[in-house]
């Protein structure tokens, strides 16, 4: 086994959380939609798609109107702001603006925005667009945020990493209020990538299921507001401990063994001082990918023993498609509401057991069962593992 | 205060800081962009490999020798890696958004088969996780077997301000005894696309690599200030546009001149930050 770090974190509050999903505009409609079980996997219709095997993925089909101004071109961007505004309707920057940071995680930043570039001999504007760090600034800006504007890119574990940063800011005290999250639009280029890895499905995405082929993917924002313990008078929960790691092992496959990924799960539970016994709920990465879902398990069970058996494990990819830089930060939340209402959404998809993936899956139906502390994971290509230790309530 | 080990640079001037020109502007000679040739570490190992992560690979060679340090100590679990770029992703990004039509991969149990699909240039099957700006980090984690915290931020020489903030929280928070800060900036396969961007990067535009290793713990100056430091107006006045590598060039230029510590200021996009770094010294023979 790696040697893993000891060190504890101070937990930092989650005051709130916004969203922009497939599955609803906002958090509410976000929620619902998971604990009732919808489907927002669709055809793509904003892109061609004709000449991929796969066209379907989470696609969000309108955007209303933002709160104040227009619309950005940038999608991304426009994901973000409106991420934002639902955010604002919940919680109040109450912080000096120079004490305000902006942490956001993208695996693809304004790439949208280089194909326009390349189609449409631009000018400035769009190539600055097509900078990764483009929509961070635009969310910094409608904020009025002039603390650290900060873009992660460590691809799908993007959403889990910069909360991490965000919480480190607030341990520093190098601010006093964080918006972090994370943000990925579809779009031709992404399609067309992992269409010619040949790991989109084109079946249903069926997260630990016997039959699991692949995944789809998805497009949303997911934004929470960070504060340290003491400066929070309300909470949706807490961010105990986060970890990250690198798999050092291949550039677009996880290590079969999984090694990196317990390494940063054990680092993050250390860090949040918390032991497996202690542990309520699994929300999974859960691509649906056979390689993937079999070594979250085995990692899960090497890290939780025994009790790997008796915790809920879920994923939520099969109702809104893998979201990549949101994926994580959108899990995040699902955990904190599920400590909330004390259910836990059902892994839509999964029906046959596999031996490889023997763990409680929440088949079918969600599981009204009271969970406190929950672990969330997340991979990315690279390598990249990061893990989250959350605390659900105020 | 958290220590610099050594630092490895390569700029388009060539190796080490000692390569650089007095004055970048006047040695461009009107040249919008100062290019790196592609490193020769054109293995099996690398055959995929982008230009942007051999040039990773390189400085952080030149960054050993600096430190007369062996590859074995960056191994395993307790070295942080904290890579940062604004722009070195822009040539894969580039090629597959020019490319069409690759053939898809066939994959054996979760795996991509080796040798399937196609692999003319931006069309590859597997061109496309090169695309990610992780790609730069996930090369060097494999090739020095990292495995440690892992951060990947995205912007110019704030982010390798940020990235240095962020190391050095890793190493005093105790969840890393070593960090490695890299920044690679590549510019020629988009040199139209900055043109267009003047506001964000002035020229020449100097493609660079260059890393730090850092240990040590204490509290840390970082924030937001107005003014930029010497070290980055003589960074920039001897690289030229190199992005988030600039400060990690000052590193380099303090560690030349012999400094204990070196105070950086990078900006980018109207944000200026700082941080303060104790240096140890160079293990390198003088040149």
């Amino acid at each position: 086994m790696v040697p893993v770090s000891e060190a504890r974190l101070p937990a930092v509050a989650i005051v709130a959380a916004g969203v922009a999903t497939p599955l609803g505009p906002d958090l509410d409609s976000y929620w619902s939609g998971l604990v009732t079980g919808v489907d927002a996997i669709s055809g793509i219709e904003r892109f061609p798609v004709g000449d991929l095997r796969v066209g379907r993925g989470g696609e969000i089909k309108k955007l209303a109107p933002l709160r104040h101004g227009a619309p950005p071109r940038c999608r991304a961007s426009a994901l973000l702001l409106h991420a934002a505004d639902d955010l604002l309707s919940r919680a109040a920057l109450t912080a000096d603006r120079t004490r305000l940071a902006v942490v956001v995680g993208t695996a693809l930043g304004g790439v949208e925005e280089l194909e326009r570039a390349m189609e449409e001999a631009p000018g400035p504007r769009v190539a600055a667009a097509a900078l990764y760090d483009s929509p961070a600034h635009a969310l910094a800006e409608r904020l009025a945020a002039r603390g650290p504007v900060i873009t992660v890119s460590t691809a799908c574990a993007s959403g889990a990493t910069a909360m991490g940063v965000g919480a480190d800011l607030l341990n520093a005290d190098a601010a006093d209020l964080v918006v972090a999250g994370g943000y990925d639009v579809l779009c031709r280029f992404v399609m067309r990538g992992f269409d010619a890895l040949r790991s989109l499905t084109r079946e249903r995405v069926r997260p630990f299921d016997r039959r699991r082929s692949g995944l789809l993917l998805g497009e949303a924002a997911g934004l929470v507001l960070l504060a340290r313990e003491r400066d929070a008078s309300s909470r949706l929960g807490r961010l105990l401990g986060h970890a990250s790691s690198s798999d050092g092992s291949h550039i677009a496959a996880p290590d079969p063994e999984g090694r990196g990924l317990e390494h940063a799960l054990r680092g993050a539970m250390a860090a949040a001082g918390v032991g497996a016994r202690d542990v309520d709920f699994v929300s999974a990465h859960g691509t649906g990918t056979p390689l993937n879902d079999r070594i979250e398990t085995a990692v899960l069970k090497r890290v939780l023993g025994a009790r790997a058996y008796d915790v809920p494990v879920n994923s939520i990819k099969a109702a809104l498609g893998h979201t990549m830089g949101a994926a994580a930060t959108l899990e995040a939340i699902m955990c904190l509401l599920a400590a909330r209402d004390r259910v836990v959404p059902s892994t839509l998809g999964y029906e046959e057991p596999d031996p490889a993936c023997d763990l409680d899956y929440v088949p079918r139906v969600p599981r009204h069962v009271r969970t406190r502390v929950s672990l969330s994971t997340s991979l990315g290509f690279g390598g990249c593992n990061a893990v989250l230790v959350l605390e659900g309530g105020g | 205060m958290t220590r610099v080990r050594g630092v490895g640079v390569r700029t388009g001037w060539g190796e080490g800081v000692a390569a650089l020109p007095a004055d970048a502007v006047a040695s461009a000679h009107g040249r919008r962009v100062i290019a790196l040739a592609r490193p020769a570490l054109d293995g099996d190992r690398f055959r995929r490999a982008t230009r942007e992560c051999l040039l990773g690979v390189v400085a952080v060679e030149a960054m050993l020798r600096d430190a007369g340090l062996t590859r074995d100590v960056l191994s395993g679990s307790r070295t942080a890696l904290v890579y940062v770029t604004a722009a070195a992703y822009g040539a894969s990004n580039r090629l597959f958004v020019g490319a069409d039509g690759a053939s898809p991969a066939r994959t054996e149990g979760g795996l991509i088969k080796e040798g399937s699909g196609s692999v003319r240039p931006g069309g590859g099957t597997l061109h496309f996780p090169y695309t990610a700006p992780s790609a730069v980090p996930a090369e060097l984690a494999i090739e020095y077997s990292l495995r440690g915290g892992y951060v990947i931020l995205v912007g110019g020489a704030t982010a390798a301000i940020d990235a240095l903030w962020q190391a050095s929280t890793l190493l005093t928070s105790g969840r890393a005894e070593r960090a490695l800060v890299l920044a690679v900036e590549t510019f020629a396969e988009c040199e139209d696309l900055w043109a267009r961007g003047r506001w964000a990067a002035r020229g020449p535009l100097v493609e660079a690599a260059a890393c730090a290793l850092l240990d040590g713990a204490g509290d840390l100056a970082y924030g937001a200030v107005e003014e930029a430091a010497p070290l980055e107006t003589l960074a920039a006045r001897r690289a030229g546009e190199t992005l988030a590598c600039g400060p990690l060039i000052g590193l380099g230029l303090a560690r030349e001149a012999g400094a204990a510590e070196a105070r950086l200021t990078g900006h980018w996009r109207g944000r200026r930050t700082t941080v303060t770094l104790a240096l140890c010294e160079s293990r390198a023979p003088a040149h």
